[in-house]
């Protein structure tokens, strides 16, 4: 044991820590599980934490029912294969009022569709914490989140009362009615994360890899056709291209990107010189400046 | 303007590092400055120079600056600034955490705003850095400011430190401004713990001496800022030490396996040492040190485990496991320091509890002593304490926890106040001396005090425990929970449950 830790090992540890310690802490916490790369590591890292035992919580997956079909497919493999407890929620009163991705604004749906419905799932379970995959690289105000970030009873975050992070000790104690997010990637890269599923030989939804798949150009942006209810539009036509994603969400919101990489190690070599953040893909950010702050305020994970 | 612009940019711009798939290590850098120092520019600029950011980032960048500084330089603060509220009060107003890689080396920038009234955004700051950049104006020279900062990294245990003096565009590159300054932080210096300091005159708008070495200032020699943090040895580097590992849970399986999960705070394990509960006093062998990757034959500070001892001893989370040679103290009393980092002030008649690496133990009494004066370093006797002082304390226990003193041992002399009702941290601190015995107990001789016993919890309140994993752990939660409540009620009570 004479070689040192590389910043892997690093941040391996760190995060078994972090889930060490909120399990330790909490009362009923739950695993955010939304099945793309960062989950997956996310998982991977909650199953080292408790080993032999199984993680003492289950996940919990917000289902817009917009997700790829390969992402619910992965999605019941996984936890078939670790024997995992999962729960599903969805809005029903979303999907009454045909709240959808393609007729509504990202603003509108993604509140509804994903932030109400996590409050809603929250809520109904007495969940007191849930583990998140957030990275403080993705994004501006993620960059000042706390790993133990603590929300109101009415699940609003408030940056400018956050508890003071200090060593390696954190505090999970709530106050009434408070819950807490808690977030073990929190010094991890997008980089990281290629680097430690090529090194731990995790599986991920193939659609992280290059296939020949149907796609729309809109907005200057490749869409792919997951099923029948995404319409080419007037001049719009649908498209054999090969194409993969850097981040995976409901299909008509998340834009896929021209690309070879057709192997694990294929996507570490182009992450590793990639020109363009990943959130690039993600509809929902350019919506307005200062998008994500506003979204995190309103309860948004 | 536009082509003046990116014509600077060319200048400046250093070829990306190679990218590598294992960095050797992690750094953290504390940066701290008042807010016209020009420490989002230093930042910006160092990722800007540096760092593998990528092209979208620098285009938005590009985009967004409308207002090029000094007619060709970008404003690399917009790099850094994230909040909306910042953005809008020109102002940094927390902890910002930015991650960069060197072709070797992984940096996390910690961004701590300068505004004296943010003293706890620094301590916190500087609880989890490797080392600190001081920043100050070449113009001003040091101030206040700077030796409270000095004094800040000292308490809370940054010991490479360095300063950074900005803005040598706006003072004629002058090396007899420099040496000035240099001179008054070899005299600031000495009153502190640093056990590497370097002193650097950079431009963070022009890059002189960030990412490469000025040549407008050739009369210094020494390394640019981004040299000096590529020699700093990490904290996580492996160091002699005491062995360490705060116990965070009891994993089981079956009936075969035990293991007690935590991840090593100082020191290395090796199958066969002997390890020791300084609470329990009950020592055993290391069997095992298992991972879901296998078994290892030993294991270091950093890492993440779990101990399978050769005998059951009775040890669950809240205990700290110790080289017997050198175990860490059971403490009931500590002396310490500490920085308030609540909006409420110290409130004689609130509940406490005290948070270790991982336990979690009710204060019977907090008693502020003196309050640190942090450019003078003198103390002034004080009852009392509010957000942003540093007081010198003294804190009973209703039960023993293991504690090391700071200086010796960081993670574990080290603690938190918790508010007991609210939650909410009140203070972070700093142990600087232990004791066996709390002067409480003392005190109260002759008043009746309530002890909750093991029987006692067994009896009623735990009952439904009996045979569940973790049973001693929720034990000592329900008895701690008691004893505040009945301190709360005006009773006073303790937990003899070892």
């Amino acid at each position: 044991m004479t070689a040192p830790l590389s910043h892997l090992d690093l941040l391996e540890a760190e995060s078994i820590h972090i889930f060490r310690e909120a399990a330790a802490q909490f009362r009923k916490p739950v695993l955010m599980y939304s099945i793309g790369k960062d989950s997956t590591v996310l998982l991977h890292l909650a199953r080292k934490a408790f080993w032999p035992a199984k993680p003492p919580f289950p996940l919990l997956h917000v289902d817009t029912t917009w997700k790829f079909h390969d992402m619910i497919t992965f999605r019941d493999a996984t936890v078939a294969e670790h024997g995992l407890d999962l729960i599903v929620h969805t809005n029903e009163s979303g999907i009454k009022r045909g709240i959808n991705p393609i007729d509504h604004s990202p603003s509108i749906y993604t509140d509804v569709m994903k932030t109400q419905a996590l409050k809603q799932a929250l809520d109904a379970h007495g969940f007191d914490a849930a583990f998140g995959g957030a990275r403080r690289d993705e994004e501006a105000s993620r960059a000042k989140e706390r790993v133990f970030s603590f929300r109101t009873a009415d699940h609003r975050w408030e940056p400018r009362a956050q508890r003071p992070e200090m060593w390696r000790l954190f505090n999970g104690r709530l106050g009434s009615g408070e819950t807490a997010r808690v977030f073990p990637l929190s010094n991890w890269t997008e980089k990281d994360v290629w680097r430690y599923i090529a090194r731990e030989k995790l599986a991920v939804v193939p659609l992280y890899f290059a296939a020949v798949r149907p796609t729309i150009e809109r907005n200057g942006q490749l869409l792919v056709v997951d099923d029948h209810r995404l319409h080419p539009r007037a001049g719009e036509h649908i498209v054999e291209r090969r194409v993969r994603f850097r981040t995976l969400g409901c299909y008509p919101l998340t834009a896929a990107v021209a690309s070879n990489a057709a192997t694990v190690e294929d996507v570490v070599t182009e992450t590793l010189s990639a020109k363009t953040s990943e959130r690039i893909g993600r509809l929902i950010d350019h919506d307005q400046s200062g998008a994500m702050e506003k979204k995190k305020q309103e309860g948004y994970f | 303007m536009r082509a003046r612009s990116s014509q600077a940019l060319k200048v400046v711009a250093i070829a990306p590092p190679a990218p590598r798939r294992d960095l050797s290590g992690i750094v953290r850098v504390l940066t701290c400055g008042s807010v016209d120092d020009g420490k989002s520019t230093l930042i910006g600029r160092l990722l800007w120079d540096a760092s593998d950011l990528f092209d979208d980032q620098r285009e938005a960048l590009r985009r967004s600056d409308k207002r090029v500084l000094n007619g060709e330089h970008l404003d690399y603060s917009l790099l850094v600034d994230g909040l909306i509220a910042e953005r809008e009060q020109g102002i940094t107003i927390d902890i910002a955490w930015r991650t960069f890689d060197t072709a070797d080396r992984r940096f996390v920038i910690i961004d701590s705003p300068g505004h004296e009234q943010y003293t706890r955004n620094m301590a916190s700051g500087a609880s989890q850095a490797d080392v600190a950049v001081m920043l100050i104006d070449a113009r001003a020279g040091i101030k206040r400011q700077t030796r409270r900062h000095a004094a800040i990294l000292d308490l809370f245990g940054v010991r490479h430190v360095v300063l950074a003096i900005n803005k040598m565009d706006l003072a004629d590159w002058s090396e007899a401004k420099f040496r000035s300054i240099e001179k008054d932080f070899e005299a600031l210096k000495k009153r502190f713990g640093f056990v590497d300091t370097a002193v650097i005159p950079v431009s963070a708008v022009t890059g002189d001496n960030i990412a490469r070495q000025s040549e407008r200032m050739r009369w210094y020699r020494g390394p640019s800022l981004l040299d000096y943090l590529s020699q700093i040895p990490e904290k996580a580097a492996p160091k002699a030490g005491a062995f360490r590992m705060p116990v965070q849970t009891v994993l089981r399986d079956g009936q075969d396996f035990r293991g007690l999960a935590g991840t090593i705070s100082s020191g290395v394990i090796t199958v066969g040492d002997r390890i020791v509960d300084a609470v329990g006093k009950t020592e055993a062998r290391v069997k095992r040190i298992a991972t879901m990757d296998g078994d290892l034959p030993s294991a270091r500070r950093g890492q993440a485990i779990a101990l399978v001892l050769d005998r059951d001893i009775d040890v669950s989370r809240g205990a700290v496991l110790s080289a017997p040679n050198a175990a860490a103290t059971a403490a009931r009393r500590i002396e310490g320091s500490l920085v308030w980092v609540s909006e409420q002030p110290f409130d004689p008649g609130a509940r406490y509890l005290l948070r270790t690496a991982t336990d979690l133990v009710p204060v019977s009494h907090l008693g502020i002593r003196s309050l640190l004066d942090l450019e003078t370093l003198e103390r002034t006797s004080a009852p009392s304490c509010a957000m942003n002082d540093i007081a010198v304390v003294a804190i009973d226990l209703v039960r023993p926890t293991s504690l090391d003193v700071f200086t010796a041992t960081q993670e574990t002399g080290a603690f938190l106040l918790v508010d007991a009702i609210s939650g909410a941290t009140v203070a972070g601190g700093v142990v600087a001396a232990l004791h066996a015995t709390s002067l409480t107990d003392a005190r109260a001789t002759g008043a009746t005090i309530f002890t909750l016993t093991r029987a006692l919890l067994n009896h009623g309140l735990c009952a439904d425990l009996a045979g569940k994993s973790d049973a001693d752990a929720e034990l000592r939660r329900r008895g701690d929970e008691v004893v505040t409540l009945l301190k709360s009620a005006g009773v006073t009570a303790r937990l003899d449950i070892d």
